[in-house]
């Protein structure tokens, strides 16, 4: 089976600073997978270069085989960790415009976690609290039968009570055939849905296993361990 | 897909850029009305103030629209295209010449549009002065004849064409000195500026150049007024806008940049 996501001596560099050092990576289909690392450790320009946010200095990206173009964007769903929404338009406009672009859209599902989550469509973006903001543009990209779900922080800026229903959002609205790639530095929240974690450090894949069999082999939650990994 | 991003740039940019433009057609309207009185004949300082100041409101409600309608589109550019929304913008399946060429159209179509309505109201404001327009139009065909050209439809057709090229150069250099100013890891809209000034350094050098070559081949000094015909506008317009549109696609295909 071809990997979702192929990184092949992947390298990228801010002037001096190397951001992304030599990696070779993975990633499987129908998976959900944590990326998981401290603040400044390559994840975001990792999942900028998948998006074709930003280019490789070398080294070589695929995604389902080829490399980031226009087909790619139709095949990934990607939730940025800011707000990229237009605050002068309506929440029903912004649904509309997913569906104008992206043919897997699906409008019925966009409209039911809003309800669900009792966001008004007529409301204006700029209205909107920053955590109500981010809840629709997760429902935006949820709402996508993608072939890769790319989820940079998802629930850095929401409540704590809010978390359990946007991580039971992702899971119950994904395309089952489909890999989610989960970016965040909230493990514990985040641990129980995941199937396999890539650590990454300083640019280096340090690790990619199994959540269960980082937890058996231990004997500790994936919390726990990051905590003792990363450890300053 | 580039009638969907077509769509969508004009549905953000005529809610504020129409009723600006609106503006002036309101205020040519009482300026008209203003300057057809006659102010020896009125006794009524009242009047005579009020009237003043419809003149000084349309002369500065001009300005307010032309700098405000720039500043606008090159606000709505940055932050759509390089900004927080340009995570949006360039995560959508459709190809960056399309993206170049919706953003693009849509600012040159408005700044027609508000210099359209600019000169048609700085006719009208002429046209309530009786005899200012023949005498306007017998000094552009003096000017014209005076420059070498002969008056015809077809040079009238082609000078327009040559405008809509330069506007649409222009629009294209700001998107071009945006693009380029993106790829600096800090300050990026100081190094849009430097661009900016450093290509139309290199713009006025290249017309001196031209003019200092016009000027010794024909041997004759007033060759700014002699080189500025159709043909020129139209031919350095062309070329620049290939060169900056290029220049914007290029980088963001290739070197695209987002913080």
């Amino acid at each position: 089976m071809t990997p979702i996501v192929q990184c092949i001596g992947l390298t990228r560099t801010y002037g001096r600073k190397i951001a992304l050092n030599q990696i070779h990576l993975n990633l499987e289909p129908g998976r959900i997978i944590g990326l998981l690392g401290p603040n400044g450790s390559g994840k975001t320009t990792l999942i900028k270069i998948m998006n074709g946010l930003l280019n490789p200095t070398s080294g070589d990206i695929l995604i389902g085989g080829v490399r980031p173009g226009v087909d790619t964007k139709s095949r990934i769903s990607y939730l940025p960790e800011r707000t990229y929404l237009y605050p002068g338009m309506r929440v029903e406009e912004m649904v509309r415009y997913f569906q104008d672009f992206y043919p897997d859209f699906r409008m019925d599902r966009a409209y039911d976690m809003l309800s669900r989550l009792q966001i008004e469509p007529r409301e204006r973006l700029k209205n909107l609290s920053k955590g109500t903001k981010e809840k629709v543009q997760l429902i935006l990209v949820m709402s996508r039968d993608a072939d890769l779900y790319i989820l940079d922080e998802p629930i850095a800026g929401v409540d704590p009570a809010s978390r359990d229903y946007i991580l039971h959002t992702i899971v119950q609205n994904y395309n089952r055939n489909a890999t989610i790639l989960l970016s965040t530095h909230l493990i514990a929240d985040v641990e129980n849905i995941l199937d396999e974690v890539v650590m990454i450090r300083y640019g280096n894949i340090i690790l990619q296993a199994g959540a269960e069999q980082i937890r058996r082999h231990e004997g500790k939650s994936i919390d726990r361990f990051f905590r003792e990994v990363f450890a300053c | 897909m580039l009638g969907k991003l077509m769509k969508y740039e004009w549905q953000a940019t005529w809610k504020l850029l129409l009723p600006a433009n609106l503006l002036i057609v309101v205020m040519t309207f009482f300026a008209c009305m203003a300057i057809r009185l006659n102010f020896g004949e009125i006794k009524n300082d009242g009047i005579v103030f009020g009237a003043v100041m419809i003149l000084v409101t349309y002369v500065g409600s001009m300005f307010v629209v032309m700098i405000g309608t720039a500043i606008y589109l090159i606000y709505r550019f940055y932050t759509s295209t390089y900004g927080d929304q340009g995570y949006l913008l360039h995560t959508l399946p459709v190809d960056k010449h399309h993206i170049v060429i919706a953003k693009v159209t849509v600012s040159t179509a408005w700044v027609l549009f508000s210099s359209f309505l600019m000169y048609l109201s700085i006719l009208f404001i002429f046209a309530s002065e009786k005899g200012v327009i023949p005498e306007l139009v017998d000094s552009m065909r003096l000017f014209t004849e005076e420059v070498g050209g002969r008056p015809s439809l077809f040079a009238g057709v082609m000078t327009v064409t040559a405008f809509v090229v330069s506007v649409l150069a222009r629009v294209l250099k700001v998107t071009a000195c945006l693009s380029l100013g993106q790829l600096s890891a800090n300050h990026k809209l100081l190094m849009s500026f430097a661009y900016y000034f450093g290509i139309y350094f290199l713009q006025q050098m290249l017309g001196t150049f031209y003019y200092i070559f016009l000027a010794v081949i024909n041997r004759r000094l007033d060759t700014y007024y002699y080189g500025q015909t159709w043909e020129v506008t139209l031919l350095t317009g062309l070329v620049y806008t290939v060169v900056f549109y290029m220049v914007t696609w290029y980088t963001m295909e290739k070197q695209l940049n987002l913080d």
